[in-house]
């Protein structure tokens, strides 16, 4: 049996606050797992204790009670983050060195060093598409820029397991399209992604399971695919579909006991016509 | 293969010719690309010249060095009164200013290290690869040291230049000078001004100037790893520094003055020398500008006193950093 | 919390454990080199404040450089008063730097004394006299602590010999003086010719001066100098040395 990626059990995180009797419980009784192999989206508001939970699970932050495990390591130990990439909410890098230079930075703290570390660097750079700015400096890159490269340092060392925490965040929808599809891309890799995120349209879009936190317990989860689907109802969409057709789907649904709840028209995302507007010729692909 | 993994697929946004690493049916722990070491060089020298970079960049760095180097080439100008006493001067106000601005140096450069990167949120990236946090400490201070090393050399190589350059000017009008009297008389009079300009004992003393400096170094960093802000560790460091001077004469008064003082001033200066660096120890300097002989057993017992704080500091910075919640 | 009070409480056992190894430290340092000042609070009133601040601060002998040079110019301005308390200063913070402790005496012994006998706010002769002989104590007076500071420094020896001979007229005393000079290992030739000549002016001393002038001279053609000759003629002549025996 291969063991999850990352499993989580009874998480319970409680922060005291200084000079009062009271504490915030920011997470309680957590229990989760993430498959191997799989996209699970870690959802809730903001202050619901996401961004502490994959800190405990990354070993930056001490649990109160529970256990953490990435592919069978605890946590807490410095050997369990050998596979592991993190790309943190927000990141700034160092702002005085260029792209190729923070990525090599990190190769090194991940014990890659000579040609190995350029052989890999210039792939993550091709990957994440910055090639061009590679040795122009993190001050001068862009939000979305950014958010690449540091999606690019989080694979440094060939992770089985990637963590990103509000991965398009503040990131315009052209780059949060690139970042879903490298996201996309992992999968295919067989690497495993543990993101959070309180974008909901977009998460919808690439994981296989989420995880619903709210005030630090987890009240929902499951495969999105069974959360979404609303149990009792079917949709079908036809392409020229004639108005006898429809006369006849009609008349069948009639005599049966299924109601029909709308008929309409299906509209494509203003997502989709934003990038067609903006970004005609680039191929839009791997759409759900 | 096993069911869940997903399967290949080839699709049009893989790119062409790049080799792709795809999970493999073993068991993932080991198809890692680098197996992790639990102590890493290569790792902390990483974070020794990242260090070393981010702070070469600092504008107030560039300030203090500049300041320092003026201030030693300044001392040429200073009155003249006969050569041995120019000399002292030059050498005062050069190692004074090399002592002072890499204290101060050491104090502001890294009080700032660990609250930037907590700011910047660089620390999250750096810990959660495989990184353990005394390595992480260890570069840190690694990088501050070697710039204090740096800027020590500067200064030095200046101030023995500014020597030279005197003492060979002034050996030439000792010449012109004393040319009607006998040999002997002129080689000692040649021989009294290289006495007083050219000591030997400036390297050790310099060395210890350099081990203040770094034993400041490490005691800011634990004084940063609980400090809520820059300004607060910089404060607390200036105090230090004089308390630290004046440490010798608490313990003095605690350890020997008995009947003269309450007991609520007593664990004050019990206080003060036991948790404070004994600084005035660190300055030989004074000594060897006089230029008497610095015994070789001081010099050795200082340094290694020196490098026992620096070590037994970071120790403690590293307890402190260990239960931090970043 | 906890973490705060254990890393306070390994803070305060290094502190315990390095104390005895600080004494001793600070205890070579004050034999060697700082012999004078504890810093006892009385040195405070010394030096002022900011001496006091700046001397603990690592910066004592430059405060001394400071003093020495604003003696020179109260010298210039012939604030003797000033020169002394100045120079006091100088020397209690840079005990070992033989310059200021001879500088001291030479301002004190030979320029405030010879300025007292022609000062004329001193209304009569005794006055003055009196004056100039208490410079010349303080001059004597620098001189012998300086000397007890930094033994093995020949140039305060010298200067001392110097002064017993100009100002106190004990060529005896100098004679001494010189021949401790020449007995350290960085004094230069002439100290034991010196004291040679001096031995040759005290009265009472003659046969020892003879001895001593006689086995510099046989040391060799460098050592007979016109001063060294004239003295030994003339003490051959005064002590009856038999022809053969003489050099002259």
């Amino acid at each position: 049996m291969i063991e999850s990626a990352v499993a989580v059990k009874g998480l319970t995180k409680v922060f005291p606050i200084p000079f009062r009797r009271t504490k915030l419980v920011a997470l309680r009784e957590l229990n989760l797992e993430v498959a191997p192999g799989q996209v699970y989206g870690l959802l809730g508001p903001n202050g619901s204790g996401k961004s502490t939970a994959l800190k405990i699970i990354l070993g930056l932050v001490a649990a109160t009670a529970g256990t953490s495990k990435i592919f069978g390591r605890d946590s807490r130990e410095v050997r369990s983050r050998e596979a592991v990439g993190f790309l943190p909410e927000n990141p700034y890098f160092y702002k005085y060195l260029t792209g190729q230079e923070t990525l090599r930075f990190y190769g090194k703290l991940c014990g890659l060093r000579g040609q190995k570390l350029k052989a890999r660097t210039n792939e993550l750079l091709d990957l994440v598409r910055l090639q061009d700015a590679r040795n122009r400096r993190l001050g001068g890159y862009s939000k979305g820029m950014l958010q690449r490269i540091g999606l690019a340092q989080s694979l440094i060392q060939e992770p089985k397991l990637v963590v990103l925490d509000e991965p398009t965040a503040g990131v315009d929808p052209a780059g949060s399209r690139e970042i879903r599809d490298l996201i996309l891309d992992l999968k295919r890799r067989g690497i495993t992604v543990l993101l959070s995120s309180h974008l909901l349209a977009q998460v919808q879009e690439i994981c296989d399971r989420v995880g619903i936190l709210a005030n630090g317990i987890l009240v929902r989860e499951g495969r999105v695919h069974d959360l979404l689907a609303i149990e009792n109802q079917t949709e079908l969409i036809l392409e020229n579909a004639s108005p006898e057709v429809l006369a006849q789907i009609s008349a069948l649904l009639d005599k049966s006991s299924t109601h029909l709840i709308e008929q309409r028209r299906p509209q494509t995302t203003l997502e989709r016509v934003f990038l067609d507007a903006t970004h005609p010729s680039e191929k839009n692909e791997n759409r759900k | 293969m096993p069911p869940t993994l997903p399967k290949k697929m080839k699709t049009a946004n893989d790119l062409d010719g790049k080799k792709r690493r795809h999970a493999s049916a073993k068991s993932v722990v080991n198809s890692f690309v680098v197996k992790h070491r639990p102590f890493s060089f290569l790792r902390i020298a990483a974070i020794t010249g990242n260090t070393l970079t981010e702070l070469v960049r600092l504008k107030v760095f560039y300030f203090l060095l500049i300041f320092a180097l003026l201030l030693i080439a300044n001392s040429l100008f200073m009155a003249r009164l006969s050569f041995q006493q120019e000399f002292q001067v030059l050498k005062d106000v050069s190692l004074g200013a090399m002592s002072i601005f890499s204290s101060l140096l050491a104090i502001v450069a890294t009080a700032q290290l660990i609250p930037r990167d907590l700011e910047d949120r660089t620390i999250y990236t750096i810990l959660a690869k495989p990184v353990p946090r005394h390595e992480y400490l260890m570069g840190k201070l690694a990088g501050v040291l070697l710039l204090l090393a740096l800027s020590i050399l500067a200064m030095s190589a200046l101030f023995l230049v500014l020597l030279f350059v005197r003492e060979h000017i002034l050996v030439n009008e000792t010449l012109r000078a004393t040319a009607s009297l006998r040999p002997e008389q002129i080689q000692e009079a040649l021989h009294r001004l290289k006495a007083s300009a050219f000591n030997a004992n400036l390297f050790p003393g310099i060395v210890i100037i350099y081990l203040k400096a770094a034993l400041l170094a490490a005691l800011t960093l634990l004084i940063s790893t609980f400090a809520s802000s820059n300004i607060f560790t910089i404060l607390v460091m200036v105090f230090v520094y004089f308390i630290g001077h004046l440490e010798a004469t608490a313990r003095e008064y605690w350890l020997q003055d008995h009947s003269s003082c309450g007991w609520l001033v007593k664990a004050f200066l019990a206080l003060v020398a036991l948790a404070f660096p004994d600084l005035q120890l660190f300055n030989l300097v004074d000594d060897i500008v006089a230029g008497t002989a610095i015994p070789m057993t001081l010099f050795t017992q200082t340094a290694v006193l020196g490098c026992v704080y620096t070590s037994i500091y970071l120790f403690l910075a590293w307890v402190a950093f260990q239960g931090k919640e970043l | 919390m906890i973490r705060w009070a254990i890393i306070f409480s390994l803070l305060l056992a290094f502190g315990a454990l390095r104390l005895s190894i600080e004494a001793a430290l600070t205890e070579q340092h004050r034999s060697a080199y700082f012999p004078q000042a504890r810093l006892r609070l009385d040195l405070r009133e010394q030096i002022g404040q900011l001496g006091f601040l700046a001397a603990l601060s690592g910066f004592r002998s430059l405060v001394a450089d400071v003093a020495f040079v604003q003696a020179h110019v109260a010298w210039e301005r012939t604030e003797w008063g000033r020169v002394l308390l100045l120079f006091r200063e100088a020397t209690t913070l840079q005990p070992r730097s033989v310059l200021f402790w001879d500088m001291a005496a030479w301002h004190m012994a030979w320029n405030a004394s010879v300025a007292a006998s022609h000062d004329p706010f001193l209304t009569n002769n005794a006055l003055r006299h009196k004056a100039q002989d208490e410079y010349v104590a303080l001059g004597k007076d620098f001189l012998e602590r300086g000397i007890k500071n930094n033994p093995d420094r020949p140039q305060l020896y010298e200067s001392l010999a110097r002064l017993y001979k100009e100002k106190l007229n004990n060529h005896a005393a100098a004679a001494r003086l010189f021949a401790r000079a020449a007995a350290l290992p960085s004094a230069p030739e002439r100290d034991k010719r010196f004291a040679a000549y001096e031995l040759s002016y005290a009265p009472g001393h003659e046969r020892e001066a003879y001895e001593a002038l006689r086995r510099l001279y046989d040391r060799g053609e460098h050592e007979r100098l016109p001063t060294l000759c004239t003295r030994l003629k003339y003490l051959e002549q005064k002590l009856a040395i038999p022809l053969d025996e003489r050099a002259f």
